[in-house]
């Protein structure tokens, strides 16, 4: 190559890079300054609300839809628009336009007067009634349910202490039971060292900010990761929206109430209750043995919130025969969002629930 | 020698963050998963709540002396509040479903079966 054309390369090649560099400099004071990336758009009603408890009914994207309406349960530390983050990237509307009759519980940030929920208040109150709600909304008496991460866990304690109950299908999505296997989270909850007691009677509603805390303190990296990432792909539209939509999700992660913190501590976390088959919720023994309804697990292979250790012996312990693990690639949020989701799980759960479904 | 092409430096810099996201966070577990690290934060934790206890006791005892209501006694006035808030809603709710019920909502039929079953059938009736 003769030197000439080596320059005028060179050259365009800088003018590129640089012309690029200001775009992306023009693109982040643009989203510096815009308003939060809109979530949850799928059209829905709020069927009922109760303090921090939401029950959303979706409107259906079908002319018919499967017999068995499909309830979600979230995690109360987030928000359930995870799972209705964008128009294509939507759980729900996939769902939908598959033919489930959706219905979400979502959780608001528990009132001052809420600090006192417990394990019983999801399990035996909140869960039963949107339940109730539901076969009353439908007509059917049947409902399946699906729960995500903490939201399985309470889903599965709901299933074990109504062993008779309306429940169909259980699907849990990432969702701990051998709370000995949570790895950091065991470590930085020690019995010996973590004033569980002191914390709760002090704040009465566990910050948002302190649960924020605790997920980003086990991927310190992640966050700073993501914004480098961020900047590389500052002029893909789609990926900056998508980050914008996960980056919502986490700041805006619930206070938690207190006496749950407390409970879940002590019973789940401290004595794996829940796992040994110990765990008395309002004077019910939650005996997972006692579930007998078809169940499926969908667990992530990089999943540093709810390891793999925790997740692995989930179907060992239910009495259902009809049951059935999926491992999937991925981590705990890009197992139910995004590409890896829409691609892998989605279709995957589709198949496992509308066989069962009629 | 074969031609190598040169790689994309978008591709280069996301491997790059890739890696060092994984080495970091791989050093800051096995310095947070211990249990030196574990004792640490719970005791700096334990200190903070103490000194947001005491500061609390501290606050109510001198809004009392002034004759101010504390954290507490406002949100008594909320948690009032919102109890009459829930029973309007309740109202509310009651009075939007008798509305909803006489609309007589039209849903779409229960009667959707899977597409392997649609599979089958078409099977047997060849």
């Amino acid at each position: 190559m003769s030197e000439p054309a080596l320059d005028k390369n060179l050259l365009g090649d800088m003018q590129t890079f640089v012309q690029r560099a200001i775009d992306r400099g023009r693109r982040t004071f643009e989203l510096a300054t815009a308003a939060p990336e809109p979530v949850g758009l799928t059209p829905k009603d709020v069927l009922y609300s109760r303090g921090t408890l939401r029950l959303y009914h979706y409107h259906p994207l079908s002319d018919e839809v499967y017999r068995v309406p499909v309830l979600l349960v979230m995690a109360t530390t987030n928000k359930a628009f995870v799972f209705d983050l964008a128009p294509g990237q939507s759980m729900v509307e996939f769902l939908l336009k598959q033919g489930f009759d959706v219905y979400v519980i979502d959780w608001e940030p528990p009132t001052p007067e809420e600090r006192g929920l417990t394990l019983a208040s999801y399990t035996q109150d909140f869960i039963p009634t949107c339940v109730q709600k539901v076969q009353d909304d439908t007509g059917e008496t049947d409902v399946s349910i699906i729960g995500y991460c903490m939201g399985g866990v309470l889903s599965l304690i709901y299933a074990a202490t109504h062993a008779d109950g309306p429940l169909k299908n259980l699907v849990c999505l990432t969702t701990p039971v051998n709370m000995h296997g949570m790895g950091l989270q065991n470590v930085w909850n020690d019995k010996r060292y973590f004033d569980v007691d002191r914390l709760v009677d002090t704040l009465g509603i566990i910050p948002a900010d302190s649960v924020t805390q605790m997920f980003e303190m086990q991927r310190p990296a992640q966050k700073i990761a993501g914004q480098l990432r961020l900047w590389e792909q500052m002029l893909d539209d789609e990926y900056v929206k998508s980050y914008r939509a996960f980056q919502r999700w986490g700041d805006e992660t619930l206070p938690l109430a207190g006496e749950y913190l407390r409970e879940t501590t002590k019973e789940l976390m401290w004595d794996n209750k829940l796992f040994n088959g110990d765990l008395v919720v309002s004077g019910r023994k939650a005996k997972l043995s006692k579930i007998k309804v078809p169940m499926l697990s969908i667990v992530a292979e990089h999943d540093h919130l709810a390891p793999r250790d925790s997740t692995r012996e989930l179907l060992d312990v239910v009495g259902s025969t009809d049951k059935e693990e999926i491992l999937l690639k991925g981590g705990h949020v890009s197992l139910i969002a995004g590409p890896n989701a829409v691609r892998r799980m989605w279709p995957r759960l589709d198949v496992w629930l509308s066989e069962r479904s009629v | 020698m074969a031609d190598e092409k040169p790689k994309d430096p978008g591709a280069v810099f996301q491997e790059w963050v890739t890696q060092w996201e994984r080495n970091f966070d791989s050093f800051a577990n096995k310095v947070m998963g211990t249990e030196g690290f574990s004792q640490a934060m719970n005791e700096t934790q334990k200190a903070q709540l103490k000194m947001q206890g005491m500061f609390s006791q501290f606050m109510t005892e001198q809004l009392g002396k002034m004759n101010m209501p504390t954290r507490d006694d406002v949100l008594r006035l909320g948690e009032a509040i919102t109890a009459v808030d829930r029973r309007l809603e309740r109202i509310e709710e009651k009075l939007a479903l008798d509305g909803k019920k006489k609309r007589s909502k039209k849903r779409p039929a229960r009667t959707k079966k899977p597409a392997s079953s649609q599979i089958d059938k078409k099977e047997n009736e060849a």
